[in-house]
């Protein structure tokens, strides 16, 4: 095996981990463009949306072998997490977050801290500590170009990151209901004059970000099990991604996943960086980009609102 | 206050010299033997289950009419899993109370710390769970009746290049006390084998990731993979060597013992060669007369300690109540038929341990054999 094949090898390897953070990242950087907050619940999120997939979609697959029945349980245990785990961003954005709306920025900040502990442990609580594995819906054999191995759930959990990109882009830049979004973003009680429902517009946002991180915890949940703390460090590089790529910036934020994806892979395989530094690559690379360009990578100096 | 002090003071002194002054006088008739361990504490757990378990030895052998007639008595002393804890009631079992041997202690720094002063006052020190490397290394009173860690690693060197013939091995070890000390201990018996290892690669117990460390072993050209780690990151790294395509023979260590492995990693597992416990002997009768005693199950290192105590007992029956001759009685022993199973010592008072060796089919292990090393020699046990 030739060293050019090591080299793509660890790229591919360096591209999938970064579709994992690129996908959680979109879930942060479109809550935060709206609403200027970082919900730091978003990977406990994540975590319960991934244990409500795993019990539906074991739930319809029963006892039946793998098939394409298996590949449709996973699709509707999917999308019956998103919209569970929308319902539950709506209700913890009505009870923690909406109540502090006219607090101090670090107030929700804090509460969203509380929400994420309160999801973990209640996980830990209610389903024990133990990973749980999620069954492939296909069969996961990897395909083999020149040496270069790529398992076919590495390549969903690619595309999947970059439908959403487009999805998203298109959503909040086209639709009507993306203009409202942005418009309360832009300015809240002006949104309201000229009639729109600033509370329902914030409540649709939580909602659509929480069924992105349903839909990311599933897809995840195939690479790293499913487990009540699966949201914690996965969604905590994931926020430095998409702090990295300009938080807000949809872009950005798959920029900024596959960014740090590749630099954790060749910083360990190709610098020499020791593995015991591994998490550290991607906090150093956060503080490298807020000192030379604070707003991240993609991301447009905003001037102050008066 | 001060006085008050002084006055308690004074009392406990009285009333110290006249329990020594009992004792003294009764000693004709009875044989003490001491007992070191964490009775109270975060270590408790280890310490009460041990302590019972001596205790149905020395209770058994009472009734039985004791050792040559003279009833046996058991003094404990709690650590609380402290090294000075442990060493204030090393000094008080044998100045004041003069036994004439201590089962324990229980934790690895609590009994180095006594063993020192066991080599030093001579008195035979047997151990039923300290099982880190370089214990019973302090002197040749000092004894264990648990295998030591390095078995299991030294077992895997030895198994590892001269049954599987690998010659070229690779490793990825999490960087922690268990990951690192298997693959240390595998590592200098398998180069004393004549096997190289050709990359060692480490990660960290939590990552999820390892394709990185994977994509340099398969590209190393090794003949096998050693992953001595916990459940959790082994199965995501046998099911990612899979995507990377990786079909070389894995090898683990005892952490591949939790089923949990294949409920995690499921087909993935096929395959594995890991080393692991022998095989438990059935002491239902042993369990059941622990459960009648203390209304517990035993714990982990109970029957070891069972074994501890009644090896003592016997070393008294056999040489008397002379500390020196306890130590080479027990030093003696030979195929005594514990709960544990057949138990002898190493010239440095290691117990002869065996180490299981299991092949996993269609994700459930089978067990291959039990082997030991001795004096660098693998040898399987029948």
């Amino acid at each position: 095996m030739s060293s050019i094949a090591e080299f793509f090898q660890h790229l591919v390897n360096g591209l999938t981990l970064g579709g994992i953070y690129a996908l959680i990242a979109l879930g942060y950087t479109m809550v935060y463009g709206i609403l200027k907050f970082i919900n730091f619940a978003h990977g406990d999120i994540l975590m319960v949306g991934a244990y409500l997939g795993l019990f539906i979609f074991n739930f319809l697959r029963g006892n039946s072998a793998m098939g394409a029945w298996w590949f449709a349980a996973f699709i509707i245990a999917m999308l019956a997490s998103m919209c569970i785990c929308a319902l539950l961003g709506m209700t913890i954005e009505k009870l923690a977050y909406k109540p502090l709306r006219k607090a101090t920025r670090l107030a929700p900040l804090l509460s969203a801290i509380g929400v994420s502990f309160m999801l973990s442990n209640g996980a830990a609580w209610a389903w024990g500590t133990q990973s749980r594995k999620l069954d492939y819906p296909f069969d996961n054999t990897p395909i083999n170009i020149l040496g270069i191995s790529i398992a076919p759930h590495q390549i969903l959990i690619l595309a999947v990151a970059t439908i959403m990109m487009v999805i998203l882009t298109l959503f909040v830049s086209k639709s009507r209901m993306g203009k409202a979004m942005r418009a309360t973003s832009l300015d809240q009680s002006t949104a309201k004059l000229m009639g729109i429902n600033s509370d329902q517009i914030i409540s649709l946002t939580f909602g659509i970000g929480s069924a992105l991180a349903a839909c990311g915890g599933m897809l995840i949940a195939l690479d790293i099990k499913v487990y009540a703390t699966m949201g914690t460090m996965v969604g905590l590089k994931a926020f430095v991604a998409a702090v990295v790529g300009g938080i807000g910036n949809i872009g950005g934020a798959m920029l900024g996943g596959l960014m740090l994806g590749l630099l954790e892979t060749f910083g360990i395989a190709l610098l020499g960086i020791p593995t015991s530094y591994k998490d550290a690559i991607a906090f150093a690379v956060l503080i490298i980009v807020l000192l030379v360009k604070p707003e991240g990578i993609m991301g447009k100096v905003e001037r102050e609102k008066v | 206050m001060k006085k008050f002090s002084v006055v308690l003071l004074v009392a406990l002194v009285a009333v110290a010299a006249a329990f020594a002054g009992g004792s003294n006088e009764s000693a004709a008739s009875e044989v003490k033997i001491g007992f070191i361990g964490p009775l109270t504490g975060d270590y408790a757990n280890y310490g009460v289950r041990c302590y019972q378990a001596v205790q149905l030895a020395v209770n058994e052998a009472n009734a039985a009419g004791g050792i040559n007639g003279k009833q046996i008595t058991l003094i404990a002393e709690d650590s609380e899993g402290a090294s000075d804890k442990a060493l204030a009631g090393f000094e008080k079992l044998v100045n004041n109370d003069k036994v004439c041997a201590i089962v324990g202690a229980v934790l690895t720094g609590e009994t180095l710390a006594v063993a020192e002063k066991a080599q030093e006052e001579g008195v035979l020190l047997i151990s039923p769970s300290a099982s880190a490397d370089g214990v019973t290394d302090i002197g040749d009173f000092i004894f264990r009746t648990t295998p030591n860690d390095g078995l299991q690693g030294k077992v895997a060197g030895y198994y590892f290049a001269q049954v599987l013939g690998v010659k070229n091995l690779g490793v990825l070890y999490a960087k922690n006390d268990y990951s690192q000390g298997l693959y240390e201990g595998m590592k200098e018996a398998f180069e004393a084998a004549g096997g190289k290892i050709a990359l060692a690669e480490t990660c960290m117990v939590g990552d999820k990731d390892f394709k990185t460390q994977l994509t340099k072993l398969r590209n190393a050209n090794v003949d096998a993979v050693y992953i001595p780690n916990y459940t959790v990151e082994m199965a995501q790294q046998l099911e990612q060597a899979a995507q990377l395509g990786m079909s070389m023979q894995f090898l683990s260590g005892d952490g591949f013992t939790d089923a949990q492995i294949y409920s995690l990693a499921g087909d993935y597992t096929n395959g594995v060669i890991y080393t692991g416990p022998t095989p438990g002997k059935e002491n239902a009768a042993f369990v059941s007369n622990f459960k009648k005693a203390f209304d517990v199950d035993p714990g982990t290192f109970s029957t070891n300690a069972y074994d501890a105590a009644n090896i003592v007992i016997a070393a008294i029956a056999k040489a008397g109540t002379d500390r020196t001759a306890i130590r080479n009685a027990v030093a003696a022993t030979k195929d005594y038929e514990g709960v544990l199973g057949t138990i002898n010592f190493e010239s440095n008072g290691d117990l002869v341990a065996t180490t299981g060796v299991y092949l996993v089919v269609n994700q459930a292990p089978v067990f291959q054999g039990n082997y030991t090393v001795v004096d660098g020699v693998l040898s399987e046990v029948k």
